[in-house]
């Protein structure tokens, strides 16, 4: 008899024994042993029972968690990190100049040897962006996987619904999260504004950068407008990466210290349920039409 | 006999030190002077001048200390000026900073070498007259410093006098800028001397000294932002930042014969522009004429620049307060949710 069975029947022993006591009755031996039997039996098989659901849960729980989709292919990845990186050289080798008075430039400065050097960081950064704005339209054009993204990334009247509804679930009016489809607004807001910021800042950058070749073709004006827009959506673009792309992807507490899908491309069957259920739900349909497709008949 | 007279004269004189009345004797005769090597060497000094001088309360052997009798027969050494303007002199000489500066200059540094035409102190503040640049008579006097220093450089001095400058001190406007408010007084450096106020890094500040004076240039009605506009250009940030190659105000402007862009000598007039510019911008045609130059973007007079700043300032703004108020939401909702589960 190992230990916890000896402790079951102990148990169950001082059970039979306190009940019988309160009610001032006398069992034979006999028929004690066999109650005491059974119910140690029926005690060990509920708790059994118990663990195995327990088990089944977990492991099931498990499963999902390790159940795994693509959402974004290695192309899509790639175009991100090439911008982050490129937008990271401009930001850092771009400030200095607009913020040229502050001790930080004039280290920076310091550091990198002055703007003759810092200029053609800069400008690598630009070549790395303008890769991908080429490399992007040529995804969005040329591939079904581009085509089909940039059709959900276009913006519908569904996403000022579900902006609506989130205020309102988030101000505690509705339970009810917004069911997002592939896109949510939030990430068709961050696509649209660097695609402003990708037309303005190239176009204004590359008459900067190739000012000698554009002098005998635009006014100077148009290099002062230049200029100042370059430097102006340059903060905006900062900022907006800074405070609401880092927020969304970094510093909100759901995510934190930051969402690995854009990098590994995967998400989790858990949270492409929560975060995208209509785009889960179409897949499932999908694979089940197919599914049912492949059945031979 | 002379001989006796002599001596006689010299014990005379012992133990009182001659006066002035006594060396204008001879020295106050304007044909006095000698012969040397064949030429006449005037050795007249005006006493009416020389009295009127910041130096005629003195007699002239407090400075020809080596002369002790007169007549003297020996020649006396040259003075030096150092001899009382010095650090802790005992006679009240005012000494600054400027002796000391001189030493630095490209001046002083020829002379070292053994130039003739190399000035010294008395070459600008003469040797018997020196008076105080603040007197209208002195040649140093900024009316007159033009004249000074253009007696040795000619071809400066031609340049300048066509220049906007020039024009305004002669019409009285003594705040116009003269030779040593670019090149410093007395520690006079060339450009190519990055302790010069005519360096590539130093002219921008140079030109500021009165352009970014208000009252100056209100004065002078010139307009004042340009300092200020063009240290926030992109020619002054790579200027500042090490890009000596970087236009500065002179590679516009030009130097000695600055003229306002109304002139069509200048370089800066719009027709001028396109051979201005296109010393460093190879492509520069009639386009860089087209718009505005040293513009302050925050300001109305920099046209369209002022409408693109306006818009990027509110359309900046208005975007970062939505941004912010739907992160400040979201934590919100995150924090409510959070509770509610607890509960």
């Amino acid at each position: 008899m190992n230990k916890a069975d000896a402790r079951l029947d102990y148990a169950a022993d001082k059970m039979i024994g306190e009940l019988l006591k309160e009610e001032k009755v006398e069992l034979d031996e006999k028929f004690r042993a066999v109650l005491k039997g059974e119910l140690v039996e029926r005690i060990r098989q509920h708790v059994e029972d118990k663990r195995r659901q327990e088990e089944e849960r977990v492991r099931k729980e498990e499963k999902s968690r390790r159940e795994y989709f693509l959402r974004f292919g290695l192309n899509f990845r790639l175009q991100h990190l090439t911008l982050a990186v490129g937008v990271l050289i401009l930001i850092i080798t771009g400030l200095p100049i607009k913020f040229h008075d502050t001790l930080v430039a004039k280290i920076f400065f310091e550091m990198t040897g002055g703007i003759a050097v810092s200029r053609v960081i800069h400008r690598v950064g630009a070549t790395l962006l303008i890769i991908v704005s080429v490399w992007h339209v040529l995804f969005i054009t040329a591939t079904r996987t581009g085509r089909n993204d940039f059709k959900q990334l276009l913006p519908t009247p569904k996403d000022l619904k579900d902006f609506v509804q989130n205020i309102k679930y988030l101000l505690g009016l509705s339970k009810q999260k917004p069911r997002y489809g592939r896109f949510s607004y939030v990430e068709k807001f961050d696509y649209w504004a660097v695609y402003w910021g990708m037309v303005i800042m190239i176009l204004s950058g590359l008459l900067l950068w190739f000012n000698n070749f554009f002098l005998g073709i635009v006014p100077k004006f148009m290099f002062d407008i230049a200029t100042e827009v370059h430097s102006d959506e340059a903060m905006l673009a900062t900022l907006a990466i800074v405070v609401w792309h880092w927020y969304n992807v970094h510093f909100n507490p759901e995510v934190f210290p930051f969402n690995p899908t854009i990098f590994t491309g995967n998400i989790s069957k858990e949270k492409m349920i929560k975060d995208h259920p209509l785009e889960y739900e179409q897949m499932i349909t999908k694979t089940e039409a197919q599914r049912k497709k492949d059945v031979p008949r | 006999m002379t001989a006796l007279l002599t001596i006689l004269l010299a014990f005379l004189q012992i133990g009182s030190s001659p006066q002035n009345t006594r060396c204008f004797l001879c020295h106050g005769k304007k044909d006095f002077g000698v012969m040397e090597d064949g030429k006449f060497q005037s050795l007249y000094v005006s006493p009416k001048q020389f009295s009127a001088s910041i130096h005629g309360k003195f007699t002239c052997v407090q400075c020809h200390t080596d002369v002790k009798v007169i007549p003297h027969f020996i020649r006396p050494q040259k003075v030096s000026c150092l001899q009382c303007h010095f650090e802790g002199n005992t006679v009240g000489a005012p000494v600054k900073w400027m002796p000391e500066k001189y030493k630095d200059s490209i001046h002083a540094k020829a002379l070292a070498e053994g130039n003739p035409n190399a000035p010294d102190c008395e070459t600008c503040h003469t040797t018997h007259y020196v008076k105080s640049p603040s007197d209208s008579t002195s040649q140093t006097n900024r009316r007159n410093i033009p004249d000074l220093c253009g007696r040795c450089h000619i071809k400066q001095f031609e340049s300048y006098s066509k220049s906007i400058h020039y024009k305004a001190l002669e019409n009285g406007m003594l705040g116009a800028a003269v030779c040593t408010d670019c090149h410093q007084e007395h520690d006079v450096l060339p450009p190519s001397d990055p302790r010069s106020a005519l360096s590539a890094e130093g002219v921008v500040r140079t030109c500021a000294k009165c352009h970014a004076d208000t009252l100056l240039m209100a004065r002078a009605d010139v307009p004042v932002q340009q300092p200020e506009a063009y240290s926030e250009s992109f020619h002054g940030i790579a200027l500042e930042n090490g890009m000596v190659k970087a236009a500065n105000c002179t590679s516009c402007h030009g130097h000695h014969d600055i003229l306002p862009a109304s002139d069509p000598n200048s370089p800066i007039n719009p027709k001028n522009l396109p051979k201005t510019c296109g010393k460093c911008h190879p492509h520069a045609d009639k386009n860089v004429a087209k718009g505005k130059v040293h513009i302050i973007p925050s300001e109305r007079s920099a046209g369209i620049v002022f409408y693109v700043y306006t818009f990027f300032k509110w359309f900046t703004l208005a975007v970062l307060v939505f941004l912010f108020a739907h992160i400040a939401l979201d934590l919100s909702g995150f924090i409510r949710r959070k509770h509610a589960r607890h509960e």
